[in-house]
């Protein structure tokens, strides 16, 4: 999803604290607090609600984006910390959401209820900036930080490496 | 409430010509009688249509509805939360009606209509219990080929040619003979449609030779959304001026705010109210991150009172285990064959076990969420949420409101994980959203944190099961008598559906039940306890450890004769031929007879949910001082019947050994005083990538009536490793679930 405009967001406040940064390579300026959680900004504030919500604690990997190319934990970054930054979302990943990765996910079926998914392909995506051909080991290792209730680990193993292999 | 159409969409029904049209109001719709003839009720009236009108769409029964242009609309009366059914079901009716499924649109039922309902949950939507394609599927067949005999009908009149010359080819109909064909779309564009929806019967259905869908690898439609962050779950809903509102709630169940200080909490940039509710204190505001912080700091003393205060998981299931073993207690019976109780009192020997579960949580990836717009006269709502029932939801709203069920308006969304969380008649996150927003008069979006989540959860019951059994002169297994001390959990979730059952629970006895072995003498019976917590169906329900029971006990009698444990259940499965299928499956699968190094041990289980069956086999080793289990393998098939979606079944397979695995290694809820211990994924770990065995499913695709996936192969995960260990060291573990420090205790002593 391509935000083509300047996006500004207003809280019940007495004074305007506009933090300005750069997401999906889209320019954006929020009336945010400083401390404010960027998970909550980009969903709530800049209605880019494919990042999601888990734990809160940097527990469950949900809520990951790429913030200047490597995955941070949105529930646990302030906006004030990616001022001036570039933050990528799900929606941002790839045009027209056909990343490798993307293509992988659809063609296994991988998401069952999916709400663990964004966070997983965005730490995915990630692995295979880094690293174009991982091991099954290395798949494990740096997707382990992303939890799935519905069990749905040796199948995104799979898609990583179908994506991996196509790209 | 009967809402088919809105009163401004005209739609064309049997009975009707081109030129003629019915006007649609509201409380107008078409029931499917026994004889498949139409019931018409509500108020119609009857326009006669300008000369060359535009062709209507075709409502061919309640559950499809053909267009002009040949799309076709299919109902959905479930709701998705990563089983399948919202593909997989209105793919079964396009298969029946030979539709081609890309040019089929599912629309989801959004209101409490009985004519959509699941007749085990009294006609109420309800997506639970794995019954959605082994009810819904029968239905589905249904109205297909009633549509497609509707459409060949309205042909053979048109064309004015014999019924049995037609034929359909996916969206067309066709007459050999003259060479003639039309699409559905221009059936209903062109041609008269009769009165009558018409009867069918097995001679009407499509054969399973000529599936073109069911069995097949047909995508799911919700895949690609959950892949590009497009897909809307409950916690997602944006409506225009919405405030958010964070809850603190009571530590202990029941238990009210006395006095509040919010002065901090309302000194928060962007907090804008505090409602203070009979259970806690709601902090709004603009930003979900400014009622967050204002919830941390508010000051709130608590009534202290509750009866809960005294109750502790620990000493709850000591009172349980008590009770297990008192033969005096009261009990009800759940099921029963023959005579145990007779038959072990007049046994020369017993062979008896206690085993004992603590709560687990679902742990679901989304928490709890919901939005409510309430009217100013707080008598009717608008609700978005992700649910597991529409029509609990519409009916416990409505009560929560004290209005009428017929003010409820409903969007139910796809759901962040369900597993049992979402299925309750009163959804106390549903009831915060309506609270506030009727206090406020403005739409409210609640989120629960992770904390609230478990702090304020519903969990899987703790329980104590006592087993006894008895064999005859010959060594047959000849009695089993299974008592299950435990709360009851569906008087809990609905009371309606607990006036109908009572006193039998369904959600706490599930399993118990004995469909699996040849045992002349079975009873299965209730010995009602207090509950130590909230609780509600968990994923499995009952079979979650009414199996851990009935399979760990299966193989301490066929230990205390001597005999495999394979050996055991096939010769108590003679008459069984499904389930001795997958034993001898999963045991050729894990190479039951090879002997494995020293340190590594087998353990093997069974387990049926409804009609459908698995079995499966754990190999792994056990640290004795740690108390540490590795799973290094495990082996799992099922037979749910006739495979509906081959991956789809795989996938949740492979889910259901995971979180069993996970459960059984990992996990446990505890109360102390009242207050859950745990708070958030540190304390309550569930399975990582990398904590995850080499697990190897199969899933067998029999000649039987399709049934239900979503929770096949859970219950037999623990009763596995329980054994494997036994088999192993020589010690059984009946306990759920098998912690380190569980397990290393069990090995001492």
């Amino acid at each position: 999803m391509e935000l083509k405009f300047h996006i500004v967001s207003r809280t019940n406040t007495t004074h305007e604290i506009m933090i300005s940064f750069i997401v999906n390579g889209t320019n954006v300026k929020v009336d945010a607090e400083p401390d404010a959680p960027l998970l909550w900004v980009l969903r709530e504030h800049l209605k880019l609600t494919g990042t999601k919500f888990g734990c809160g604690m940097g527990q469950c990997g949900a809520c990951m984006v790429h913030i200047e190319g490597k995955t941070g934990y949105s529930c646990l970054t302030p906006v004030s910390a990616v001022a001036g930054k570039s933050v990528t979302t799900i929606e941002g990943l790839a045009p027209d959401s056909q990343h490798p990765l993307q293509k992988a996910w659809v063609e296994l079926e991988v998401p069952q209820c999916g709400y663990c998914q964004s966070g997983q392909i965005m730490r995915a995506a990630e692995l295979l900036n880094k690293n174009k051909h991982p091991s099954r080991e290395e798949v494990i290792k740096h997707m382990s930080t992303n939890l799935c209730r519905c069990g749905t680990y040796p199948t995104i193993i799979k898609a990583i490496q179908l994506a991996a292999r196509e790209a | 409430m009967i809402d088919n159409h809105d009163s401004t969409d005209r739609k064309r029904t049997p009975g009707t010509t081109r030129r003629t049209f019915i006007k649609q109001t509201v409380g107008f719709t078409f029931a499917i009688g026994a004889g498949g003839y139409i019931s018409v009720f509500g108020a119609q009236s009857q326009d006669s249509a300008p000369a060359g009108s535009k062709a209507e769409p075709l409502q061919a029964n309640i559950w499809v509805t053909i267009n002009p242009d040949d799309t076709i609309v299919i109902k959905f009366a479930g709701t998705e939360m990563g089983q399948g059914s919202m593909t997989h079901v209105p793919m079964m009716l396009a298969e029946h009606l030979k539709a081609d499924w890309d040019k089929v649109q599912v629309d989801i039922v959004k209101v409490n209509d009985p004519a959509f309902g699941n007749p085990i949950f009294q006609n109420m939507l309800y997506t639970a219990g794995s019954t959605h394609v082994m009810i819904y599927g029968v239905k589905m067949r249904v109205a297909g080929t009633q549509a497609r005999k509707l459409l060949k009908l309205a042909v053979a009149k048109h064309w004015d040619v014999d019924f049995s010359e037609l034929s359909t080819e996916p969206g067309l109909v066709i007459h050999t003979a003259s060479g003639r064909r039309i699409s559905y779309g221009d059936i209903v564009a062109q041609v008269d449609i009769p009165h009558e929806i018409p009867e069918v019967d097995e001679s009407d259905f499509i054969p399973e030779t000529e599936f073109r869908y069911i069995g097949k690898q047909v995508m799911r439609r919700d895949v690609p959304a959950k892949t590009n962050g497009t897909a809307l779950y409950g916690m997602d809903v944006q409506v225009p001026n919405m405030a958010y509102a964070s809850i603190l709630r009571a530590p202990v169940e029941d238990e009210k705010p006395l006095q509040v200080n919010d002065s901090l909490a309302k000194q928060v940039n962007g907090v804008t109210d505090i409602v203070v509710l009979p259970y806690g204190v709601a902090v709004v505001g603009s930003t979900v991150e400014a009622t967050q912080k204002g919830k941390r700091i508010l000051e709130v003393t608590w009534s202290e009172t509750s009866v809960f205060r005294g109750i502790s998981s620990a000493t709850s299931i000591a009172e349980y285990s008590s009770s297990a073993r008192d033969l005096n207690t009261d009990a009800v019976a759940w099921s029963s064959l023959g005579d145990a109780k007779g038959t072990l009192a007049q046994a020369s020997e017993i062979v008896d076990a206690l085993y004992t579960t603590e709560p687990a949580y679902h742990a679901q990836m989304e928490p709890m969420s919901a939005t409510a717009s309430v009217s100013d006269d707080g008598k009717s709502a608008e609700i978005w949420v992700g649910t597991q029932t529409q029509s609990l939801t519409i009916i416990g709203s409505a009560e929560a409101l004290e209005t009428d069920p017929a003010n409820i308006t409903l969007h139910p969304l796809t759901m962040g994980g369900g597993f049992g969380r979402r299925s309750r008649l009163r959804q106390h996150y549903v009831d915060d959203a309506l609270f506030v927003s009727r206090e406020l008069k403005r739409p409210i979006k609640v989120i629960w944190s992770r904390e609230d989540d478990l702090k304020s959860g519903y969990f899987r019951t703790a329980v104590a099961q006592y087993m006894r059994g008895a064999f005859d002169e010959d060594g047959k297994l000849i009695a089993v008598q299974h008592r299950v001390a435990a709360p009851a959990i569906l008087p809990t979730m609905n009371k309606h559906r607990w006036a109908v059952n009572k006193p039998k629970d369904v959600i706490t006895m599930l399993g118990s039940e004995n469909r699996t072995y040849d045992i002349p003498n079975h009873l299965a019976e209730h010995i009602l306890q207090q509950r130590c917590c909230r609780v509600i169906a968990f994923r499995g329900v009952g079979t979650g450890y009414t199996k851990f029971a009935m399979e760990c006990f299966i193989d301490e009698l066929a230990e205390s004769k001597k005999i495999d444990p394979l050996e055991f259940r096939l010769e108590l499965c003679h008459n069984n031929p499904r389930m001795s299928t997958l034993l001898k499956t999963v045991a050729e699968m894990a190479d039951w007879d090879t002997k494995r190094d020293a340190g590594i041990g087998l353990g093997l289980a069974l387990s049926g949910y409804h009609k459908s069956l698995s079995a499966g086999v754990v190999e792994l080793s056990v640290e004795p001082d740690s108390g540490r289990i590795n799973v290094l393998k495990f082996w799992a098939v099922g037979d749910p019947g006739y495979v509906v979606a081959p991956r789809n079944t795989e996938a949740q397979l492979m889910g259901n050994i995971i979180f069993g695995l996970s459960s059984t290694l990992m996990e446990r809820i505890q109360i102390e005083n009242g207050v859950v211990q745990q708070s958030n994924f540190h304390d309550y770990p569930i399975m990582r990538m990398n904590e995850v065995p080499a697990i190897e499913t199969r899933v067998l695709s029999t000649d039987n009536a399709s049934s239900g996936v979503g929770e096949l192969g859970m219950a037999m995960v623990a009763p596995a490793i329980s054994n494997a260990i036994a088999s192993l060291t020589g010690k059984r573990i009946r306990h759920q679930p098998m912690t380190p420090d569980i397990v290393s205790a069990a090995l001492r002593g």
